[in-house]
């Protein structure tokens, strides 16, 4: 094997670890100080409380603004689940004119810079009086989700043996007996994992939602908000709570992708 | 004519292109266009002779750079490193990259506040140690919003990396070996350059992502360190200069779609 002597070994094992330990400070340290009994952000925290967790859930603010996030994430992570399932089923099995173009379409809010849709929508949104609405806020998300779902199904998709759609066909089954009975079971996994990523992507949404949500808070918003202007202990405890949302997603995602035998593909 | 498949991508289609590429179309019709005047470069001549953004332009290249460059030396070696890693310490080590990847950008950008101010771990590390006497300051300049990029975009590296890295067959590794090349050879001469399509490929997607970043120079620059998703945010939401925003937005989607078009040629090598 490759690695070299001894020292160049341990150098890269040490490069490794201190990379590892880089990445993944920022979501360690931030846990324990939501439960610091101090004003001031502090490491280590001097006590123990649950006074920010108690700020937090005492904030009608903070609660509206988890009930909107709530919401939008909801409706526009089904709606890009649904149509872009629909979507990544007809560019793998379809064959027609302008393919790759679409395609490229749907994966393009995933290159352009998000701060120029961000730009693009207001700009737009406000030419037809939508800015600030909740339609305009709950199609933006949808948009910018489309591509996670065409990734995850893509992949599925592929590897879904059209064969066996075949043979439902071929045996007289009609088209909603064929995805009830033999795509869904199949997909599901699946979707249950591009309904996820849809779903974080949305709830961790600031740069779009700070330009056209208007009125409307979303807790990734206000978050934001209150970070340029003051350092606030109680972002702690929403921080910690983002925290928890994703790793229970991802380990869902990963326990259920992981039974189907799916999670290769997916990830990689 | 149009083939088979169309009809279940047609709905999707139909939503981008009403909310996705006509804003966008619009965008650049303000960027060229003038009331009643037609075709115009006036917004680009109010760019060039503005010398705060052409400042802020080089702010944001020499800031993308520098947090390229640390992505490279800080993701290549992680992502050699994994790829030596028996089976059970390799998935955590995914599972450590995966999840930050996931986690909001505000909480990790967030969390440097924390460990870089004043009275922050690092300083107060460094005071300890007795390297230095005062703290050093790394929030509110580009140090801090420097690093803070550095972190939230290194997964995008490493991830890429690593699956190329693994898919290098040892056996090729150890034919060198066996034929007497020394590591250093082989590490050169055979490794680095089965990997440096897909790194190539993830730098330039991180440099475009640096390019377009917003959250962490807002939060960790204090509104000192202006890159151009903040000019931008300025001349929309705050001295409203729509068509500036425009053009500057114009210049900004083509760079990056231009970067973007030589990733794909990288990225088709790396993955063949």
């Amino acid at each position: 094997m490759i690695g070299g002597s001894p020292w160049t070994r341990r150098l890269l094992a040490t490069v490794g670890v201190l990379a590892l330990v880089f990445l993944t400070v920022p979501i360690v340290i931030v846990i324990p100080m939501s439960f610091s009994s101090a004003k001031s952000l502090t490491f280590p925290p001097p006590g123990f409380s649950l006074r920010w967790y108690e700020t937090l859930f005492g904030n009608p603010r903070w609660m509206e603004a988890m009930w909107t996030s709530t919401v939008v994430a909801v409706i526009s992570s089904i709606v890009a689940l649904v149509l872009g399932a629909l979507a990544a089923y007809g560019l793998r099995r379809g064959s027609f004119k302008g393919r790759d173009w679409a395609e490229g379409n749907f994966m393009a809010p995933l290159i352009v810079p998000t701060i120029i849709a961000a730009i693009a929508l207001y700009l737009g949104l406000a030419k037809i009086g939508l800015l600030g609405s909740f339609v305009g806020l709950v199609v933006a998300h949808t948009i910018l989700n489309v591509p996670l779902v065409m990734m995850v199904m893509g992949v599925a998709i592929r590897e879904f043996d059209q064969r066996i759609e075949q043979v439902a066909w071929s045996l007289g089954a009609s088209w909603s007996y064929t995805v009830r009975k033999v795509m869904l079971p199949n997909l599901a996994p699946s979707v249950f994992a591009a309904w996820v990523f849809a779903f974080i992507g949305s709830f961790d949404e600031v740069i779009v939602t700070s330009f056209i949500a208007g009125k409307y808070e979303t807790v990734p918003k206000k978050m934001f908000n209150e970070l340029i202007l003051e350092v606030n202990p109680t972002i702690t405890a929403v921080a910690t709570l983002l925290i928890v949302l994703t790793v229970l997603a991802l380990a869902a995602v990963v326990m259920i992708l992981g039974r189907a035998g799916k999670l290769k593909p997916t990830l990689v | 004519m149009r083939g088979t498949g169309f009809s279940f991508v047609a709905p999707l289609l139909v939503l981008m292109v009403v909310a996705f590429n006509a804003p966008i179309v619009y965008m650049l019709g303000l960027a060229f266009w003038e009331k009643g005047r037609g075709f115009t470069l006036e917004h680009y001549q109010g760019l060039i002779e503005t010398p705060v953004y052409l400042k802020v332009l080089g702010n944001t290249m020499r800031i993308a750079l520098i947090a390229t460059l640390a992505n490279m030396a800080i993701g290549y070696p992680l992502a050699h490193w994994m790829r030596g890693l028996q089976n059970r310490a390799r998935l955590i080590a995914i599972a450590l990259v995966v999840l930050p990847f996931w986690v909001s950008i505000l909480v990790r950008t967030y969390a440097w506040i924390v460990v870089l101010g004043n009275g922050g771990l690092v300083n107060r590390f460094l005071q300890w140690t007795g390297l230095t006497d005062a703290p050093v300051s790394f929030l509110y300049n580009e140090m801090g919003v420097t690093i803070g990029m550095a972190n939230v975009l290194l997964p995008f590296l490493v991830l890429p990396l690593f699956a190329a890295m693994i898919k290098i067959d040892d056996r090729l590794l150890q034919a060198a070996a066996s034929m007497g090349a020394p590591p250093r050879t082989i590490f050169w001469k055979i490794y680095f350059p089965l990997t440096l399509p897909a790194l190539a490929a993830g730098t330039l997607l991180v440099f475009i992502l640096c390019l377009g970043f917003y959250v962490t120079p807002a939060i960790l620059g204090g509104g000192r360190v202006p890159m151009i998703s903040n000019l931008l945010d300025t001349l929309i939401n705050q001295i409203p200069r729509w068509e500036q925003a425009s053009a500057i937005s114009t210049i900004l989607l083509i760079v990056t779609l231009l970067i973007f078009a030589a990733y794909r040629r990288l990225d088709r090598k790396a993955s063949a």
